[in-house]
């Protein structure tokens, strides 16, 4: 962290009794885990809460896990830099989601497959070997994309506590964090991961609705938005305006990753599979819209609220962080604008309220983790390893391995948030690494519900395909762009590289490449037994 | 309409779709978990 910043975190309003609020709120969140423990008898009661999930409380879990700290804090950072503007993604996730929850896009016709995972309903739809790639492809991808949510959780503890100084605070915040998340999880399985989403639920919504409101009432609603005009110009508004932040390219890709958020990404699927009914899916997903918009929206103002509070009252952070082309004080680079938003945060709220707005981004942080956790190894064992092995598993066994999965994800997402170095902006780290999942996932998906042509080979092409998407992270996406400049006889430099394959770019080309593949292979390819369905009803007509 | 002002809209309005979703998912959600623990005990003692 710049040294200046981290001198500047000190000067947080967190005290003793906000530690006693933070670690009394832990408590209450591993005990649920013992508590509900005793439910947890089968697997689809660990990974499905036994299909007994309610609207409400279907609402409420997938609210609390895709708010996660994570998203406060990359949405924060994108609010922080890119001003208003960055609410168009949070508009066209809003929009989405109540679209799909309107018509019952993907997420209906699955739940009336009744499967439990994505990659069951490949091997239904396009045989066991599109499951079992489908099942590591997903699970790669997603475990790859939850690789930072630790580490960048952690920032926020550190941010807002003021232990930022202290060399140790990062690894213990990291290891204590993941640890509880570990032990209530895996016990509970879904069952305590649904309980606890709803008390996070409670504790977030409350939290996020009065910082908000301190923060207007700090800063004054008229001059949020003058100051923003001030800084930014037009491009604190308009997505579209090339000096802004954003541009139509990414203004697509935005809306591309509305659909995905709520019908594609496995851990919103997952709610959908676990609800009572196809109607009761529908209904959460047209509820949920609002939480999706807010999931971005209120962070991004906390973020352009950081930014106003340090142009009127910390003239020396706001160069810190280099706002307005300004140079930081000691001469360093400037500041981490992840950490913009705790910092504000931590001078906004007073003793006691900081205590309880900590505890909900905590829950934020944990509702994410658990439900990420689940997810994932509950494909790897039913996916992949299931499928792979010789004899059936029993439920005991398939248990204890979604068990061992869990720990062995956590031990990596604590390892990868210590040592990855990438440069990539969080949100696009994030958008990338799902994509290597979800623009397959899109393929098979919408191909395997809507039109009967889908074939199994043109599926198994497109999941690899889809695997192209791992072109835009920072350490691949550099080289391969130096090298295709190089070729085009351009200059290669790191800002012309950064220009020439955006995030956006490589997502919006993964995605059409991944399609072309699946339709045209299918075509070439048709499954054997559709093959001779087809030639039948020629021959008889 | 300008952004600025499409945004102050945007901002208000989903602010108090959100005050009302978190009190009416306070309540249903509560009563979902009774309900859930209900069935799930139903569950569990058709198994045993």
């Amino acid at each position: 962290m710049n040294e200046f910043v981290a001198e500047a975190a000190t000067k947080t309003n967190f005290t003793p009794i906000d530690w006693c609020i933070v670690v009394a709120y832990l408590l209450v969140s591993l005990a649920i885990g013992l508590v509900v423990k005793r439910f947890a008898t089968s697997m689809s009661a660990y990974i499905a809460a036994g299909r007994n999930v309610g609207v409400w409380l279907g609402v409420a879990s997938m609210t609390g896990t895709e708010l996660g700290l994570i998203t406060v804090m990359y949405s924060a950072e994108k609010g922080f830099k890119g001003g208003f503007a960055a609410f168009h993604i949070a508009v066209l996730a809003g929009m989405v989601t109540f679209v799909i929850g309107v018509t019952g896009f993907i997420v209906a016709p699955l739940r009336e497959t009744g499967v439990l995972t994505i990659p069951e309903y490949y091997g239904r739809r396009y045989g066991n070997r599109t499951r079992i790639l489908g099942g590591i492809i997903l699970a790669g991808g997603g475990i790859l994309n939850m690789g930072l949510f630790l580490k960048v959780g952690s920032m926020f503890i550190v941010g807002v506590t003021g232990l930022s100084q202290q060399g140790w605070a990062m690894p213990v915040v990291m290891t204590t964090l993941l640890a509880l998340v570990l032990v209530y999880t895996v016990l509970g399985g879904m069952i305590s991961v649904i309980v606890t989403d709803y008390i996070q639920f409670v504790v977030l919504a409350f939290g996020l609705l009065l910082a908000t409101w301190l923060a207007v009432a700090k800063l004054g609603w008229d001059n949020i938005f003058t100051t923003v005009e001030s800084t930014m110009g037009a491009g604190g508004f308009n997505p579209f305006v090339s000096e802004g932040h954003f541009g139509v390219e990414y203004v697509l890709w935005m809306a591309f990753l509305g659909i995905v958020g709520c019908a594609l990404w496995p851990t919103a699927v997952a709610r959908a599979l676990a609800m009572e009914s196809t109607e009761a899916v529908k209904r959460g997903f047209r509820w949920s819209s609002i939480s999706f918009t807010i999931r971005f929206l209120i962070p991004y103002f906390w973020g352009i609220c950081a930014l106003v509070f340090f142009v009127h009252h910390e003239p020396q952070l706001a160069a810190a962080f280099g706002i307005g082309g300004e140079s930081s004080p000691n001469g360093e680079p400037p500041a981490n604008a992840l950490y913009a938003m705790p910092l504000f945060i931590g001078r906004l709220l007073p003793a006691g309220v900081i205590g309880i707005v900590s505890a909900a981004m905590i829950a934020a942080f944990m509702s994410t983790h658990d439900s990420y956790l689940l997810c994932w190894s509950s494909v790897i064992v039913q996916d992949v390893i299931a499928p792979l092995s010789q004899k059936r598993l029993d439920t005991k066994t398939r248990v204890l391995l979604t068990r061992i999965s869990i720990v062995a994800i956590g031990v990596y997402i604590w390892a990868w948030g210590l040592f990855y170095k990438g440069r990539d902006d969080i949100w696009d780290y994030m958008a990338i690494t799902g994509a290597i999942y979800f623009t397959g996932a899109f393929a098979l998906l919408a191909g395997g519900l809507y039109w009967k042509r889908a074939s199994s080979t043109g599926a198994f092409c497109a999941l690899i395909a889809g695997c192209s998407a791992v072109i835009g992270l920072a350490p691949i996406r550099d080289p391969v762009a130096g090298v295709v400049l190089a070729a085009l006889g351009r200059e290669a430099s790191p800002a012309a590289v950064a220009e020439f394959l955006t995030s956006a770019r490589v997502g919006l080309g993964t995605i059409c490449f991944t399609l072309v593949v699946f339709v045209v292979v299918s075509l070439l390819f048709p499954d054997a037994a559709k093959q001779e369905d087809s030639e039948a009803t020629e021959g008889a007509t | 309409m300008s952004w600025m002002l499409l945004w102050k809209v945007v901002l208000l309005v989903t602010i108090g779709c959100f005050s009302i979703m978190t009190i009416v998912v306070t309540i249903g959600g509560a009563l979902d978990i009774r309900r859930l623990f209900e069935r799930l005990k139903e569950d569990r003692d058709e198994e045993a």
